[in-house]
């Protein structure tokens, strides 16, 4: 048995004994402990060393509000690190690490810190470095000069660079009612709202409900009380319309009553099961809220109060009363309240031995007399810890009489031997949520801190997170809360019976110990984890930092891992002291989520590694097996070329383009975007939406159209078919298929709901595959039936309907590679049967597939825009597509493309470009009129896309320049100065190959 | 957030996607006034409070919305189908 | 008739996955749904539509937002926004029938057989994997037997319907079938799942 374990009491499992390792020592405990009470059982007591001063620290608290006993956890070869001690549920095999320390916990280095601690006050890094530069030494490249030292110096635990191995999923769940906190007042709050037949969710961070009641030494409707509310929260999660999440945080209150919780499902295990998840984030969409947070004790700020064994009382109270272990051997109680006695006489029954009870107040209640006696003390009223004496932990304190009016300190300072000082300053509830969902804490006189707001969202609070500071305030406001959740009025049925309480449960309202601080006493602290002291404040406040927020920024107060949970407030009342005003006046910081770190994972989930879907086409896995170097496009996956072992993709591309223009290539063009356009009025719609006229369009053939914005400038374009006198298929880019068909729904649904119009996607309903090249028709002729594909039958922008190896295909003659080309659609589920079909009818003409290089590469000989030209800040007339604005009719973009600045002929516009050097060009190369690669001319404009052409046999490319056509047969220059690319180039017409378009009329 | 669509209820914000302003007036397609159709397509009020906007479900039904929203809190004063609250005038 | 290749890949392959030790959690198939087409009424036409749904597939659908209706293995037609209805059966020929059935007067059709993808999900388990992918309330009073919803799991565009109290059949685009198969396998290996 460990040195500080009771032999009996509490929760743990005396019978399972649990190995861990700290810093690589093996220590043993029980199935039920933390970290933080197996090291304290074990007598372990330096656990940290301080994020700036490297002062030893040890554990503090016993729960989510620890601001010292950070440590790092090994698992899966992953450390994480920041994660207090009092967070960690013990299991076998645990390895943990201690923190900011070197080269060791117990002799670091840092420490020196500590004497130069005056220098090392708030603002000491802005003021050293960041401020105007005078000499060398100071400005902002100093500083990210020196920044990597004093990070190394300061600061807490450190993250690796190993993947995370765990599993983390997200999780969307509705209730009727979501209790936040599973203590008394939850578990009462739960139980109601279920009673009422309301679907519920409680969630409560510990791995057990019961809060409070699991070490309170209490006894509710007769029973223990940690017993009572076992059994209680049996009885919830036997309910079907309850669910039941242990281990689980809520951690953030949204808008509309939405909150988010993270459920730490496999932490506490040595190895999750396959396919489980580590964490668990919950979105929790719930009809009303019920808040059981509880509330969290506050130290006082004195010299030398960081030191290991200075700790909240509630907390020593907890690991006696909970893990059955004795924080000290000889304890000494300093509080401001009440609630401390409690705390002492639970430490007294455990078995523990309480030295002596120091209290601020002059005279304490008869009830807390009492409990002193209980504990075999008569309390020092009026008194006050000045000094704490020891080196690495505890060993005594020294106190004097207190004033509690004045603060003033006098008489002897007394000696008092202990090894453990438990502290209670008073109870802040905790609000943090009902601070988020949006409404400012009010300042409790009586109870000296904050209560929640009145709720600005359909939530209610219950027990000590309302100020119920009592357990039959709990069960009472509980009750209530969950009533009220539902929609009922509140209760006179009995209550569970408990123990009357006759403390007294207002603090008196002091927050420090104002004693002189010496390098022997120590420094006051009011941060723990960020090193912040009370000087610290009043530093801030005498250069004028005295509100709130700049209070926060300025000293870093309450802005660690641990948000502030112990230093808020007493920050706030030394604040306020210092300008003589009241707390309340002072303010108090509006909490943002979350409420406590959550892993970076759990709000990831899912999202990790490839964060888009594959969008795949019927042909895809023929793509991969004929050897498709495979290219992303948005979402979709296309082929970028088909290459041969050993070549290169500039040979492939070249290859596959030269073999188009020979003989015949086939691409797959499934991923065009497609819409059905149907209705009486589709044809009308169309003109509106295209620049050019579609109601003229003769069912059974395919015109080019294109579409603006309403601010005139080029938006998409693309063949429309019309496949009947009220159906249309609108083709669109692939890159624009979700943004088109969102253009269009709007017009239909805003602008002009009168038409009667019918959009659907049909993107996915056809596959398409391009055949193009001189031998297409012939390939055509050898696979398609039911329907010629001659010239008359078939003339270009004409469609046909037929089948090809049985399945029903649609053909459309259209070319984007300036060749004789038919786009041949299918079914999508028929797409790699007719794809395949079309490659053996081909295999005497030598069919190539190509990919996006080479559909590029004959595009770019063929001067057709794209993407890369339609930017979004293009207009027709830039690229040379004035004759496609109908002069008949109004439509998308008409009324702003013709003003002055869109219709300037000096504007950048679409022009071809030539290599004279021999050299490739470059995407998003400048275009210069002179210069070198080392003085870059005045950019005239820039390059779209480039290509060798194998048609003209040279690296070619479009370009966006000044003046376009104005500049056909000028020299300019390349330059790209990030690819170290200068070379001189002609300016040309766009249309490099076949300007008159025999080929595809063929 | 959450949005309640009239037509599919309440859903997350994820589901939406702003389609801007809904107080502007667009001008008779053959227009040739290039101020109001500047007004339109640039112009916005950007009030501190209440402010009527267009909303698609894009990740739902797809109609959109005439959303009343509060700039200021976030708050959502009401939703409607564009179309029908178009059609009724019930636009600001 | 060419048979139509489905576009879940060779790793969609019959088995059980993940963490299936104490049994299966759901279990994942392919329905064959011969015919799925979108259909859409005119405004003040909605009543017509469902009535030529109707005598196309035999289902009596309500006009409710969300409403649906279910023949086991014979058709399936759910409303996926305000006049619009997805409407599947396990005969290819039922595209056809529709299509006479609605008249211009009445709204449009169009054929989305081959454009969508239908997986089922059914099991103990359904509501919980479901729920990891989407922000509905799945349970059966919010989202009864029959109904159906349109939503969305990030890029993934899904319109679902219940057929059962465990049992779903989602609607995706073909394109991101493969994908939206896998997300699904990824969110049900904690319960163990089978493919059928």
């Amino acid at each position: 048995m460990s040195p500080r374990r009771t032999t009996s009491g509490g929760s743990i499992d005396r019978r399972r004994t649990i190995r861990f390792t700290f810093d690589g020592e093996a220590y043993t405990g029980h199935a039920g402990d933390t970290l933080a009470s197996a090291l304290l059982a074990n007598g372990v007591r330096l656990v940290g060393r301080s994020f700036k001063y490297h002062r030893p620290r040890g554990v503090f608290s016993a729960g989510i509000d620890e601001p010292s006993a950070l440590v790092t956890v090994l698992k899966d070869g992953v450390r994480e690190p920041n994660i207090p001690a009092t967070r960690i549920e013990l299991h076998d095999g645990l390895r943990v690490e201690s923190q900011n320390r070197f080269p060791s916990l117990a002799f670091d280095f840092g420490a020196i810190n500590q004497l130069g601690g005056r220098l090392l006050g708030a603002g000491f890094y802005y003021k050293t470095f960041m401020g105007p530069v005078i000499g060398p030494l100071k400005g902002t490249r100093f500083w990210m000069f020196c920044e990597r030292f004093i990070r190394r110096a300061a600061g807490l635990g450190r993250a690796d660079y190993a993947p995370d191995p765990s599993r983390y999923e997200r999780m969307n769940a509705f209730c009727d009612v979501l209790v936040a906190g599973g203590g008394v007042a939850g578990l009462m709050a739960a139980e109601a709202a279920a009673k009422a037949g309301k679907r519920v969710i409680l969630a409560e961070q510990e791995p057990e409900t019961g809060g409070f009641a699991k070490w309170s030494n209490e006894t509710i409707g007769g029973k223990p009380a940690a017993e009572w509310a076992k059994t209680a929260s049996e009885r919830l999660a036997a309910l079907d319309n309850v669910r039941l999440l242990t281990r689980t945080m809520v951690w953030g209150y949204y808008d509309g009553n939405t909150l988010a919780a993270l459920e730490r499902v496999g932490d506490h295990l040595a190895r999750p099961p396959k396919g489980h998840a580590r964490h668990r984030h919950w979105t929790i969409r719930a009809g009303a809220v019920v808040l059981a947070t509880g509330a969290l004790e506050r130290p006082l700020v004195f010299p030398g109060n960081d030191r290991p064994g200075v700790m909240l009382a509630g907390a020593v109270r907890r690991y006696a009363g909970e893990y059955g272990v004795l924080c000290g051997d000889k304890t000494v109680f300093f509080a401001n309240n009440d609630s401390a006695y409690q705390a002492a006489s639970t430490l007294t029954k455990a078995g523990g031995h309480v030295a002596a009870i120091v209290d601020v107040r002059p005279t304490i209640s008869e009830a807390a007399t009492a409990l002193a006696a209980e504990a075999g003390v008569v309390p020092l009223t009026g008194q006050a810890v000045v000094e704490t004496k020891g080196g690495k932990h505890i060993t005594g304190i020294v106190v004097q009489s207190f004033d509690a009016a004045t603060g003033a300190l006098s008489g002897d300072a007394r000696p008092i031997e202990c090894d453990c000082l438990a502290v209670s300053g008073g109870w802040q509830p905790v609000i943090h949520l009902a601070s988020q969902a949006g409404a400012k804490a009010e300042w409790d006189e009586t109870l000296q801190a904050f209560l929640p707001p009145a709720p600005n969202q359909r939530w209610s609070g219950a027990g000590s997170f309302l100020g119920q500071m009592t357990t039959a305030g709990a069960l009472e406001s509980g009750r209530n809360a969950g009533l009220s959740a539902s929609g009922k009025k509140p209760s006179r049925a009995r209550l569970p019976e408990v123990e009357p309480s006759p403390l007294e449960i207002a603090p008196a309202p002091i927050f420090e110990i104002k004693a002189p601080i010496s390098a022997t006493r120590g420094k006051a602290f009011v941060d723990l984890q960020h090193d912040v002291t009370a000087d610290d404040v009043r530093l801030a406040h005498r250069e004028g930092f005295v509100s709130v927020e700049h209070l926060k920024r300025y000293t870093t107060l309450g802005m660690a891992t641990d948000q502030g949970k112990t230093s808020n407030v007493p920050g706030l009342a030394i604040m306020a002291e210092a300008r003589g005003i009241s707390i309340p006046e002072a303010g108090t910081t509006r909490f943002r989520p979350p409420y406590s770190p959550v892993a970076i994972g759990a709000l990831a989930a899912e999202r990790y590694g490839n964060l888009k879907p594959n969008r795949l086409t019927p042909m895809h896995d023929w793509h991969v097996e004929h050897g498709a170097r495979m290219m992303e496009a948005g979402l979709w996956h296309r082929p970028m070329i088909y290459g041969a072992p050993g070549e290169t993709v500039e040979q492939a591309y070249i290859r596959e383009a030269a073999a188009v223009r020979r003989s015949v290539g086939i691409v797959d063009v499934s991923t065009l975007g497609k819409i059905a356009v149907k209705g009486p009025d589709a044809a009308e719609f169309l003109d509106r939406v295209y620049t050019n006229m579609f109601s003229t369009l003769a069912i059974g053939k395919a015109r080019y159209g294109l579409m603006l914005r309403e601010d005139g400038i080029a938006f998409d374009d693309g063949t429309t078919w019309r496949l009947g006198e009220d159906d249309f298929l609108m083709t669109t880019t692939t890159a624009n298929a979700g943004p088109v068909m969102q253009h269009l729904e709007y017009f239909l649904d805003i602008v002009w709901p009168d038409l009667k119009v019918h959009l659907t996607s049909v993107t996915d309903q056809w596959a398409g595959a391009a055949v193009a090249g001189p031998e297409a028709r012939k390939v055509l002729e050898k696979c398609v039936i039911g329907t010629a594909v001659d010239n008359d039958t078939l003339p270009f922008m004409g469609i046909v309907h037929g089948r090809i190896d049985g399945a029903p295909v649609m053909i459309c003659r259209l070319s984007f590679s300036g060749e004789l080309a038919y786009e041949v659609y299918s079914g999508a589920g028929h797409g790699l049967h007719v794809w395949e079909a079309l490659m053996e009818a081909g295999e005497s003409f030598g069919i190539t597939p190509y990919g996006m290089e080479a559909l590029g590469t004959l595009r770019i000989e063929k001067g057709h825009v794209t993407g890369a030209e339609i930017d979004g800040r293009t207009t027709a007339r830039d690229l040379y597509l004035d004759w496609m604005l109908s002069k008949k009719k109004p439509f998308i973009g008409s009324g702003l493309m013709d003003r002055p600045g869109l219709i300037d002929q000096n504007r950048i516009r679409l022009v071809g470009v030539v290599s004279l050097d021999g050299q490739p060009l470059g995407g998003g190369a400048h275009i210069v009129e002179q210069g070198s690669l080392d003085a870059l001319g005045q950019s005239i404009g820039h390059i779209t896309a480039f290509c060798y052409s194998p048609a003209l046999a040279k690296y070619i490319g479009l370009a966006l320049v000044k003046g376009g056509k104005a500049q056909h047969g000028r020299r300019a220059f390349v330059s790209d100065p990030l690819r170290k690319r200068f070379g001189p180039v002609e300016l040309v017409s766009h249309h490099f190959f076949d300007p008159e378009g025999r080929r595809m009329h063929g | 957030m959450l949005i309640s669509c009239p037509h599919c209820g309440p859903r997350d914000l994820a589901e939406f996607s702003y389609q801007g302003d809904a107080t502007r007036t667009r001008p008779e397609p053959a227009s040739t006034d290039t101020k109001a159709w500047h007004d339109y397509v640039y112009t916005r009020p950007n009030p501190a409070g209440p402010h009527h906007e267009y909303w698609q479900h894009a990740g739902g039904c797809r109609a959109h919305l005439l959303i009343v929203r509060d700039t200021l809190s976030h708050e959502i004063h009401s939703v409607a189908l564009a179309r029908s609250a178009n059609a009724s005038g019930a636009r600001a | 008739m060419v048979e139509r290749a489905t576009p879940l890949g060779a790793d969609f392959r019959p088995g059980s996955y993940g963490d299936f030790a104490d049994g299966v959690g759901v279990t994942l198939s392919e329905p064959s749904t011969g015919t799925i087409v979108e259909a859409t009424a005119w405004p003040g036409h909605e009543k017509a539509l469902t009535a030529a749904l109707g005598r196309g597939t035999g289902l009596s659908l309500a006009l409710a937002p969300g409403a649906g209706a279910y023949r086991d293995a014979k058709a399936a037609a759910f409303n996926i926004g305000p006049g619009r209805f997805l409407v599947s059966g396990k005969d290819e020929g039922l595209v056809d029938d529709l299509a006479r059935a609605v008249s211009l007067e009445t709204g449009t059709i169009t054929d989305l057989s081959h454009g969508r993808t239908a997986l089922r999900i059914e099991g103990m388990a359904t509501e919980w994997v479901l729920a990891k992918l989407f922000a509905l309330d799945f349970s059966l009073d919010a989202f009864p037997v029959s109904a159906g919803r349109a939503t969305a799991h990030h890029d993934f565009f899904v319109q679902i319907q219940r057929t059962g109290d465990h049992r779903f059949d989602l609607y995706v685009f073909r394109s991101f079938a493969r994908a939206f198969a896998m997300a699904l396998r990824h969110a049900a290996q904690d319960v163990g799942y089978a493919i059928k």
